[in-house]
């Protein structure tokens, strides 16, 4: 399965990818490119590509829609001034008509922080409910510190994109 | 590497064998999908062959390894050709090579969803250490410049600098307001510094449990953070000073005009400076974007007890990172025209801060 991690910079994607192969999280430069992980999820061989969301390089998040089972949009949840981006960036994600089939898992992460919205306030913030009603979606509250809600979201995403293959055939 | 392809502990359902069925033909599906994808990749490939007079071959992992050893290989001898590039010329034939070893990386993202993932994996080595050869080449062949810039940008700078902050609020703006109306909890409460002008403003995190703190719209201030906090966030400063103890998550800043910055943390990202200098200790490289006029230094900062908060964060060592920024507006081999190393006899001495005194407390 081809997952696809984006969101803005600074949301934690590397973190969670490195936290999610059980691998150190101590130091971690913003990602300049892509970095691409072939784990093992439970039956699953998943090629999770990690690819950074510095303003400059987000043009070229497109040259990885291609064939995506799932997409993971990460949201740092402390980060709420930059709300307004998240959910601009992600609306225009929605809109790729390459992306119509996957599922989509937004991950509400930092929720270690003290203070931080939960989830169904941050969902509100980006107008999830208006979402296309075929698009398969979860949103998780998680923490890559703490490892919290990982496993919740991407045993969801797994099973969503294996299920939906099922109906296919 | 190798713990790559570590098996991930999940919890299993009991496996009922009817479950266990569904699952095998699930996977069948899945590896009968992936053919499939090769299939129309392949019949999209010399749609588009015939249709162009690109070279191209068809996607097959074999034609890949072709088409990227052919690359490597040019690049490999582009590498070697630069010790005898005639100075002048250097600059553009390294900007040269990053230009192909990008194309390169292009072409294994695009060609990933066909190919093993060994052949991916190997691939994107194969990559980085390319990227590496020609870093350590630039580092060696250009050096790095030296400069400092004038304190005051020119007046058209000045009013763009204004126009261009205006311009990152009208997106906002209006949306801000209305979706902060749909937040039900204040965003007000988040702890922070907002909104002064020509004011010392002191905040001590020891003993307090916050997590994450906010320095935003200050002028002419001096902003002193004592003890540790997870994440900064620091927006809209001008001309002013922040001196700020470990930070053990990251630090965002958007928006500085003419200031100063002693600070350390994991991580740094810094949008739209202008004409700052930051001292800085950092665990992983520091990137700047939308910047200009910006330098760097170590981290030169003390207050009582800062060893231990240093320590505690894993900031205690100095790492050099502070020299090894990132533009992502100057994605090329050659040194970005938009930061510098500070030189020494500009840099200041250690600032020593305290808790006591003339401070206002934040809250
Ligand atoms: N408190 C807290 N900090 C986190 C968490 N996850 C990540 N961070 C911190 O957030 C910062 C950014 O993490 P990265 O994983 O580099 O973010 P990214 O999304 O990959 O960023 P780009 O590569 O620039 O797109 C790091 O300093 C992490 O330590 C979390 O769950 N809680
Ligand atoms: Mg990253």
């Amino acid at each position: 399965m081809r997952m696809l991690m984006v969101g803005l910079d600074n949301s934690g994607k590397t973190t969670i990818v490195l936290k999610i192969n059980g691998e150190d999280t101590s130091v971690i430069s913003p990602t300049l490119g892509f970095n691409i992980k072939t784990i093992t999820y439970q039956k699953y061989t998943l090629n999770i590509w990690d690819v950074g969301g510095q303003k400059t390089i987000r043009s070229y998040w497109r040259n990885y829609f291609e064939q995506t089972d799932g997409l993971v949009w990460v949201v740092d949840s402390s980060d709420l001034r930059r709300l307004d981006d998240c959910k601009m960036e992600l609306d225009n994600l929605l809109k790729e008509e390459r992306l119509s089939g996957a599922s989509l898992l937004i991950l509400e992460n930092k929720q270690d922080i003290k203070g931080a919205p939960n989830p169904e306030e941050i969902a509100k913030v980006l107008n999830l409910e208006a979402m296309d009603k075929t698009r398969h979606w979860q949103i998780v509250g998680c923490s890559a510190y703490t490892g919290e809600g990982l496993l919740e979201g991407f045993d969801w995403l797994v099973q969503d994109v294996a299920s939906r293959i099922y109906v296919l055939d | 590497m190798e713990n790559e392809e570590e098996v991930l502990a999940t919890s299993n359902e009991p496996l009922d064998p009817n479950l266990h069925k569904k699952h095998i033909s699930m996977i069948e599906r899945l590896s009968n999908r992936h053919q499939i994808r090769l299939d129309n990749s392949l019949a999209r490939q010399s749609e588009s062959d015939s249709s162009s007079s690109s070279t191209a071959t068809a996607p097959t992992t074999a034609s890949f390894l072709s088409r990227f050893s052919d690359s490597k290989r040019s690049i490999d001898s582009q590498l070697a050709q630069s010790r005898l590039t005639d100075p002048a010329q250097l600059r553009s034939h390294l900007d040269s090579i990053s230009a192909s070893i990008s194309d390169l990386e292009k072409l294994v993202a695009e060609s990933s969803y066909f190919l093993p993932s060994y052949e991916v994996r190997s691939s994107l080595k194969t990559i980085s250490d390319l990227k590496q050869t020609l870093e350590n080449l630039n580092s060696e062949l250009i050096p790095k410049k030296k400069f400092s810039f004038k304190n005051k940008a020119s007046k058209q700078d000045r009013d763009r600098s204004v126009s261009d902050s205006k311009q990152t609020a009208p997106g906002n703006a209006d949306s801000f307001s209305v979706s902060l109306e749909k937040l039900s909890f204040q965003v007000r409460d988040s702890p922070g510094l907002r909104n002064k002008n020509g004011e010392t403003l002191v905040k001590n995190f020891k003993g307090s449990e916050i997590g994450e703190f906010t320095v935003s719209d200050l002028d002419s201030c001096e902003v002193r953070l004592i003890g540790s906090v997870r994440a900064l966030f620091v927006h809209r400063l001008k001309n002013c000073r922040v001196y700020a103890g470990p930070v053990t998550g990251s630090i965002l800043i958007e928006g500085a005009e003419d200031c100063v910055f002693v600070m350390a943390s994991h991580q740094i990202r810094i949008h739209n400076a202008k004409g700052t200098d930051f001292y800085l200790r950092v665990r992983s490289r520091p990137i700047i974007e939308d910047s200009t006029g910006v330098r760097f230094a170590p981290y030169c900062l003390s207050y009582e007890g800062i060893e231990e908060d240093l320590r505690e964060a894993s900031l205690d060592e100095e790492t050099g990172n502070w020299g090894n920024v990132d533009d992502f507006k100057w994605l090329r081999a050659v040194q970005s025209p938009n930061w510098a190393v500070l030189p020494e006899n500009e840099r200041v001495g250690m600032v020593q801060i305290s808790n006591s005194g003339d401070g206002i407390e934040g809250n």
